[in-house]
């Protein structure tokens, strides 16, 4: 396959999960933030137990369930207990980096990392996880537009009191899609070492958990337009990096400045058309007797 | 309805609230403690030892102490900007980038005018910081304002861009040929702020205490504070009442990003003569987490700031002395941030179970 396309596609992956994490979760009205954080820390833990099993596989599964702590501890401190969900995000955002760090630093300490070996081509020279990535964003739209369970999150995202009121757990519906949406986010961050740099750096994310933040407005928060937006995000984040290499006449580093510019350009338009869930970001009081 | 404006009451009963409010805090800092402690003994380090490097660094001499006020500057500038939009409800997460911007407005000035004398130049350079820092963000505030960009977003987005601007200004622009890397040249001796005491130690922070002062005053006393606070807390209400809400919320990111500005250009002119790649440090997070500790309160910002500026300088001697990594100390400040947000919680509760059985009595 033409070489661009296959980068692209590669780029693709980490925006899906972790935008399609940021969406499950936004539909059931918990808007997290700290999808940098949690990017981070799938990295580091996928990249030191997959060189500790020698298996990506095992670094993906054990990311993805260090994640799910971070979304299960988000989805119980903004439902048991109502805290803020933003000061809440910002503040496992912080933990979530700080664990990464430590666990990085404590495991492999000031010497040079070893490398972890690249997941293997499965067809048309692209890894088994762009696969699931595309199958996932696939399954999702079905899931929440064709099933009863996934009407019942969107209604819990969309009006909590009218779902409470039809025997909808609202509580657990938060706490899953939370945790779940968290565990997608995390592993979008183990594929970074496990693609593009085989080692783990403090600065491999290098924003791409904020720009899927934005890719989830961008697609209205539906699973199929999220997969297209991905597209555009990854087709951006590649031309940056061959146009660094290319030698253009335009310093590197206006180039290098795209990938953001380029997605504060698309939010312009995307708050102006984006369907966002009408209690994302807010907390649900069934004892309160405010409407809405 | 009674109108009766209930009367002030007495200073014993107030300092008896003010003193029962600390107890909370102190639980969680010290759970905060504990919790790390568990983390330094599986890690095979002493945690006593390494607690009293953390906290006894900054005032053992006095480089310890200026080490710590060089930190507190930028950490209580920071921690302002982000609680200013704060308390319109509005979350900046962009001092990172109108601090760089700052800087860059400040070697701006402070290269281009170098022969200028003090008198001149250094008020030229600082006001150019914040000028820069003030126009930066006053872009994610348009975003906000005519489009309805989420500021958290956009801020964020900055950020990136201001690194490869800071990138292009050190490497390219005003690039210093003799450091590796990417370092601007020197700005002019004129655009120096003057330091006093020895170790020496800028004039600069006694500029940010007089500005936290004000800050909190003016949070607390006028017009401009509490039309602030009263679109934080119920935006609707204040609007229908004749506050332009827009404004205030376009305005607080505005006076924020001044104020980031404002933290770039001391670093530049009383810190490092220069603008240099990481000058931003690790600010934004630390200034964010010292926000909210202080609960969104300009009058404690800067005293938090100072206790995360002694764990932040202490870190180092950590590490030597116990051997305990340096990312402790993050995860001690993620904690005490995480456990005072939980103990509000608490508290609301065990009120509310006490008001039920008085009520029931």
């Amino acid at each position: 396959m033409n070489e661009f396309l296959v980068l692209t596609i590669t780029a693709m992956v980490p925006f899906l999960f972790v935008a399609q994490g940021t969406m499950l979760s936004g539909r059931a009205g918990i808007f997290s933030v700290s999808q940098e954080g949690l990017m981070l820390l799938g990295a580091a833990v996928g990249y030191l137990v997959s060189l500790q099993f020698g298996s990506n596989a095992v670094g993906l599964v054990v990311a993805g369930l260090a994640g799910a702590v971070f979304g299960a501890a988000l989805a119980w401190a903004t439902t048991y207990l109502r805290m803020d969900q933003f000061v809440v995000g910002l503040a496992l955002f912080f933990l979530a980096g700080g664990t990464a760090s430590l666990l990085y630093r404590v495991v492999i300490g000031e010497d040079e990392p070893p490398r972890i070996p690249p997941l293997p081509d499965v067809a048309l020279g692209l890894d088994a996880l762009v696969y699931v990535a595309v199958a996932l964003s696939l399954f999702l739209w079905w899931w929440l537009y064709r099933t009863d369970a996934g009407m019942r999150l969107r209604s819990v995202g969309e009006n909590p009191k009218a779902a409470d009121s039809l025997g909808i757990n609202v509580t657990r519906t938060r706490m899953i899609a939370g945790t779940v949406g968290a565990a997608l986010m995390a592993i979008g961050g183990a594929y970074l070492p496990m693609v593009f740099s085989g080692v783990y750096a403090d600065g491999i994310v290098a924003g791409r958990g904020w720009i899927a933040i934005a890719l989830a407005f961008f697609g209205g928060w539906r699973p199929q337009f999220i997969l297209l937006g991905s597209a555009f995000f990854a087709a951006m984040d590649v031309l940056a990096q061959k146009a660094q290499v290319s030698g253009l006449a335009i310093p590197h580093q206006f180039v290098a400045m795209l990938p953001y510019l380029a997605t504060l350009l698309v939010m312009v338009f995307a708050f102006r058309w984006a369907l966002v869930p009408q209690f994302l970001g807010r907390n649900y009081d069934r004892e309160s007797r405010i409407v809405g | 309805m009674s109108t009766a404006v209930a009367a002030r009451p007495a200073a014993a009963d107030r300092a008896r609230s003010v003193l029962v409010s600390t107890v909370p805090y102190v639980l969680a800092v010290l759970a905060a403690f504990a919790v790390v402690a568990v983390i330094i003994v599986l890690l095979g380090h002493d945690p006593a030892k390494a607690f009293r490097a953390v906290l006894t660094n900054s005032f053992r001499n006095p480089t310890g102490m200026v080490q710590t006020l060089q930190k507190w500057v930028p950490l209580t500038l920071l921690a302002i900007a982000f609680a200013i939009p704060l308390a319109a409800g509005r979350f900046n997460i962009g001092g990172e980038g109108q601090m760089i911007l700052g800087a860059t407005g400040a070697v701006a000035v402070g290269i281009t005018l170098s022969e200028l004398p003090l008198v001149i130049l250094l008020p030229l350079t600082i006001l150019a910081g914040v000028v820069a820092g003030a126009l930066w963000a006053a872009v994610a505030a348009w975003l906000m304002e005519r489009y309805k960009v989420n500021e958290i977003l956009s801020t964020v987005l900055l950020n990136f861009v201001s690194f490869e601007i800071l990138d292009y200004v050190a490497s390219v622009v005003w690039s210093d040929p003799g450091a590796g890397g990417a370092v601007t040249l020197p700005i002019g001796v004129g655009a120096e702020l003057p330091a006093l005491g020895r170790p020496p130690m800028h004039v600069g922070v006694i500029l940010v205490a007089l500005l936290a002062a004000v800050a909190a005053f003016l949070a607390k006393r006028s017009v401009a504070g509490f039309e602030l606070s009263a679109v934080g807390l119920n935006e609707r209400a204040s609007r229908l009442h004749g506050i332009r809400t827009g404004r205030v919320a376009v305005l607080s990111m505005v006076v924020a990003g001044a104020v980031g500005g404002l933290a770039g250009a001391i670093e530049v002119a009383g810190v490092h003569q220069r603008m240099l790649e990481g000058i931003q440090s690790n600010f934004l997070l630390l200034g964010i987490i010292i926000g909210l500790i202080a609960r969104g309160s300009l009058t404690a910002v800067p005293f938090v700031a100072f206790g995360i500026a002694v764990l932040e300088v202490g870190a180092g001697s950590m590490q030597r002395v116990s051997g305990a990594p340096v990312e402790i100390v993050l995860i001690l400040e993620g904690l005490i941030l995480l456990f005072i947000l939980m103990s509000d919680v608490i508290m609301t509760r065990l009120r509310r179970a006490r008001a039920t059985k008085v009520a029931a009595a």
